[in-house]
């Protein structure tokens, strides 16, 4: 009996073995796309979704009207529309103000639906009226009616400060007339009219940002999203993401359709075989979220996984595995930044010590000094950065907006670490006091985030370096703590990064320079002020001018006013890497793509 | 017996509102601005979020015993609220991942407690010889070997270098099978669902699957179970019933199997208590390394997000797993020695 075991174990020990060994070696399953990475999704509804994790299932559901061209992010080809607007093809009429966009015939929603202009007004129409808190739909407001949501339509229709969630049904009707004036069924072409020429538009209705995704109005009605009645806004306004029924349901014209979604374990989608172009190669695909890097490594190299995500610091530990291609040095959207804020609250915040100026703390307004700032900025070693941490991997950059977007170029200036003109700096800092007293102050980092970290000690190192009597403390906080020093202006100097939302560098100086911006927000009043007269009125003018020349120099401008006066510390802009089994074919890389595309891809 | 029995679970409720005001009260001390992040998830939603709305919005700035109220009342009618964290209600969040942890459970738990206390018994029979020394040696060595270190090894060795047992719960094969009509998820538990639709694949490939983290979880519980059962198997064996035993010329396999291995057993039961506890409270490091989604990974992130639905609901579902374990080991006492009365 022991012998018979033995020998049955030996034979499932063989044939495990043998076929793992068969395996590893060639292409595994061919009809199947693996990738495996960290993260969840937030949402699958295109107008609640503000999270790459979401974006990316959503890219490879729903489809917008256009399309990035390949690599580019500047040109675009029809998707559910035929033609992409333009001055040249008329498309592009009144100024800029108006888009029209010929309806794609033929097309079907995987249901079977087809697609109609109506769905495509209904789409926008539904996004804007959801507007949820926090959420993407200002940039539909935005170009469409240069406000930022739907409470300041309201405001601006009524007259009063009423929210959109307490509209009787006449307030709706009212409210809805004004807002169903920005998109317009001609036939079968949708028009959309721009309260003011509004440059980026049609990045913003391209793929990649989820809130342009074309939705099946019938089908969604039926789930319970707003009923496309004029009287009914309240009812469907900034709808908790408990109770929006778009939110674990999908129904796209895309490639691919929702099987199944367990958030934060996996994502299955199976080819839609009901799709109007050419079907995609694979019958699944599989997005796998597995934390431990380790594992993810050896999906790999078994063969298991076709496409993970390997952090910057983890990258040499995939270059020499045999089938593996990496791809390095793509361009991204995105930069880290340490932000300062110009007026720290100083009671009963632990940040700043005294809160004084008294070599013991720091007072509110430390970082409102162009000295100090510009002692931070001359002390930081960018290159042990850029080599360091990133491995090489980024850019410098010397403003807030990214490469290679209008008012950047290869040579505009950049900050560099010279320790005599930081100390210089600190000499002149309020008016000499600084230097005779020192100071006493933390920097925060959010746990987790090891670039953030290395940067604030970077700067740890070489400032306490400067004087004795500067000590600078570097304090690793959760999110949610991070959050609430922002918040509470108890914020200090700490790295952030921004992601960009579309490729238009209005999508860079608003957030970073604005007064009201997502940074520049919580920066106190000082800086509201200064942004107020001094970059506020160039944002206005660079948003609305069309001519690409004249809005070149106004961003090339702004550019210069942020690196001079060293708003903020201008860090870097990280290239991005693919790695993916070399049987993996047709991938490209595309800087506002979210994530997978397992369209173009292939495994024969 | 019957009578204690009843009585504890009586009070099960009321340990339970304990449990759930303790930690309500712990989550108040995080101002409602820090607790907001569990809405707020990155530094782009803050342009057109409105924090002092969405403060009001979740109530997050009410008095305490309003919030508590609110959730208690909520969890009365069953719901115990939404988890952001799982993107789902904390019910449906805890049955998604609830077959997973119990199915690794299960599997775990024979092999851990067998084989722990026989190699327990076999160390102190042969106390001081090379035996005992060698079972010493590997429960030292396995009890210090950090979990993370020891899940990543097996992982490294029979799935990267062999290609056995590779991570997760299926593969994407037999995903597709249990997601198809044909087929019946009757419990969630790949293996019973396998069997019970008589589909030996999907028991197959579920097995291949939790074999790497069951041997991990196993060799690190059997040196703890080991070092438990030798310590008192050998205060046993030297007691005068034992001796008296002998001295009658019962055999020595009688001695040690039937006359004191069962009373030996009494501090091993209430370590396999916890160990049942941990194993159903989900293992976090296990689960991260063999990407194993079980209620571990879930409690983690929702403890760190701040995530209070998740945070209490897990608080009771451990409180309440806690009371029942400890129910079954005091009932276990009396069942393994007799002269323990359960009063």
């Amino acid at each position: 009996m022991k012998k018979k075991i033995g020998v049955l174990l030996l034979s499932l020990v063989l044939v495990f073995s043998l076929a793992s060994i068969v395996g590893a070696q060639e292409v595994k399953k061919e009809d199947t796309l693996t990738y495996v990475t960290i993260g969840n999704q937030n949402t699958l509804d295109p107008h609640f979704s503000y999270d790459t994790g979401s974006a990316e299932i959503i890219y490879n559901v729903y489809e917008n009207l256009i399309a990035y061209q390949g690599e580019s992010v500047t040109e675009f080809v029809p998707l559910l529309a035929t033609e992409v607007p333009s001055e040249d093809n008329g498309l592009i009429k009144d100024d800029g103000k108006s888009y029209v966009f010929p309806i794609r015939e033929g097309v079907e929603f995987s249901n079977g639906n087809p697609l109609t202009p109506e769905d495509v007004k209904y789409s926008i129409l539904r996004g804007m009226i959801n507007d949820r808190d926090g959420g993407p739909i200002w940039m539909l407001y935005e170009p469409l009616l240069g406000l930022t949501g739907l409470q300041d339509l309201v405001s601006e229709v009524l007259g009063e400060d009423i929210s959109p969630a307490d509209l009787s049904s006449e307030q709706s009707a009212e409210v809805f007339a004004e807002l169903e004036k920005v998109i317009e069924v001609n036939g079968s072409n949708v028009v959309f009219h721009l309260r003011q020429p509004y440059p980026p538009f049609l990045n913003i209705l391209a793929q990649g940002a989820s809130w342009g995704s074309v939705i099946d109005k019938e089908w969604s009605i039926e789930q319970g999203a707003w009923d496309g009645s004029p009287y009914t806004i309240a009812e469907y306004y900034n709808p908790p993401k408990e109770d929006d029924p778009l939110y674990d349901k999908m129904m796209g014209t895309g490639p691919f359709t929702l099987e199944e979604w367990e958030n934060g374990d996996h994502v299955y989608m199976k080819r839609n075989d009901n799709y109007w172009r050419r079907t995609a190669n694979f019958k699944t695909v599989v997005i796998q979220n597995i934390d431990e890097f380790s594992t993810r490594r050896l999906l790999l190299q078994r063969g298991d996984a076709d496409i993970i995500y390997v952090p910057n610091q983890f990258l040499s530990q995939v270059e020499d595995m045999d089938g593996v291609t990496i791809t390095t040095g793509i361009p991204t959207q995105q930069n880290m930044v340490g932000i300062m804020n110009w007026e720290i609250n100083t009671k009963g915040n632990d940040n700043v010590g005294s809160g004084k100026l008294d070599g013991e703390g720091v007072p509110s307004n430390f970082f409102a000094d162009k000295d100090v700032r510009m002692g931070f900025i001359k002390a930081f070693n960018y290159k042990a950065f850029i080599e360091d941490v990133r491995m090489g991997n980024s850019i410098q950059i010397g403003g807030p907006i990214v490469r290679p977007l209008l008012g950047t170029s290869e040579d505009q200036p950049v900050y560099h670490q010279d320790l005599a003109a930081a100390e210089e700096h600190f000499k002149n800092a309020f008016d000499g006091e600084l230097w005779e007293k020192g100071f006493q102050i933390t920097l925060l980092f959010n746990t987790g985030n090891s670039a953030r970290q290395t940067g604030a000690d970077i700067l740890k190192t070489y400032i306490e370096g400067i004087n004795p009597k500067f000590k600078v403390d570097v304090r690793g906080i959760q999110w949610s703590s991070y959050l609430d020093a922002l918040v509470q202006g108890n914020f200090t100097l700490g790295f952030m990064g921004w992601l960009g939302d579309f490729p238009d560098p209005h999508n860079w100086v608003t957030p970073y320079l604005a007064g009201d911006g997502t940074f520049g927000g919580y920066k106190g009043d000082l800086y509201k002020e200064w942004a107020n007269e001094t970059v506020e009125p160039l944002i206005e003018e660079g948003i609305t001018t069309v001519d690409p020349a004249k809005r070149k120099e106004i961003y090339k401008e702004l550019q210069t006013i942020a690196f001079e006066e060293g708003i903020d510390l201008w860090l870097d802009q990280p290239t991005g890497h693919n790695v993916r089994r070399t049987w993996v074919k047709g991938w490209y890389p595309n800087a506002m793509r979210p994530g997978l595309d397992a369209y173009i891809l292939d495994k024969n | 017996m019957i009578n204690y029995i009843i009585r504890r679970l009586l009070i099960l409720p009321v340990i339970l509102f304990g449990v759930s005001v303790l930690v309500f009260a712990m989550l108040m001390l995080v101002g409602p601005y820090q607790r907001l992040s569990t809405y707020i998830k990155s530094p782009a939603e803050l342009k057109t979020a409105n924090l002092d709305s969405l403060v009001e919005k979740y109530g997050l700035n009410d008095p305490f015993h309003q919030q508590y109220g609110r959730w208690i009342s909520g969890v009365l009618k069953g719901d115990f609220g939404w988890s952001e964290t799982a993107g789902a209600t904390v019910t449906e969040a805890v049955l998604q991942r609830f077959p997973a942890t119990l199915e690794l459970a299960l599997l775990a738990l024979i092999p851990v407690i067998m084989g722990g206390i026989n190699l327990g018994v076999f160390s102190a029979v042969h106390h001081n010889d090379p035996w005992d020394h060698v079972t010493r040696v590997f429960s030292i060595v396995g009890w210090s070997i950090p979990t993370f270190v020891f899940g990543l090894v097996v992982l490294m060795i029979f799935y990267g270098v062999l290609g056995w047992f590779p991570p997760g719960r299926l593969s994407v094969w037999a995903s597709d099978i249990i997601r198809s009509s044909e087929f019946v998820q009757y419990t969630h538990l790949n293996i019973i669902d396998g069997l019970l639709n008589a589909n030996l694949k999907v028991v197959g490939d579920a097995i291949r699957h939790l074999v790497a983290p069951v041997f991990s979880i196993s060799i690190l519980w059997w040196a703890y179970i080991l070092r438990i059962t030798r310590s008192s198997m050998l205060e046993t064996l030297r007691k005068d019933y034992i001796r008296t035993a002998r001295s009658k010329g019962v055999k020595e396999r009688v001695v040690v199997k039937k006359h004191a291995r069962k009373n030996a057993l009494i501090p091993v039961v209430t370590v396999a208590g916890h160990m049942v506890l941990g194993l159903l409270g989900g293992l976090v490091i296990t689960e991260t390394i063999f990407g194993y989604q079980g209620l571990g990974q879930f409690f983690a992130s929702a403890a760190s997000q701040l995530d209070y639905a998740a945070v209490l609901g897990l608080a009771l579902y451990f409180g309440f797993l806690l009371i029942l374990i400890n129910l079954c080991v005091d009932v276990s006492y009396a069942i393994i020695d007799p002269r323990i009365r359960l009063e």
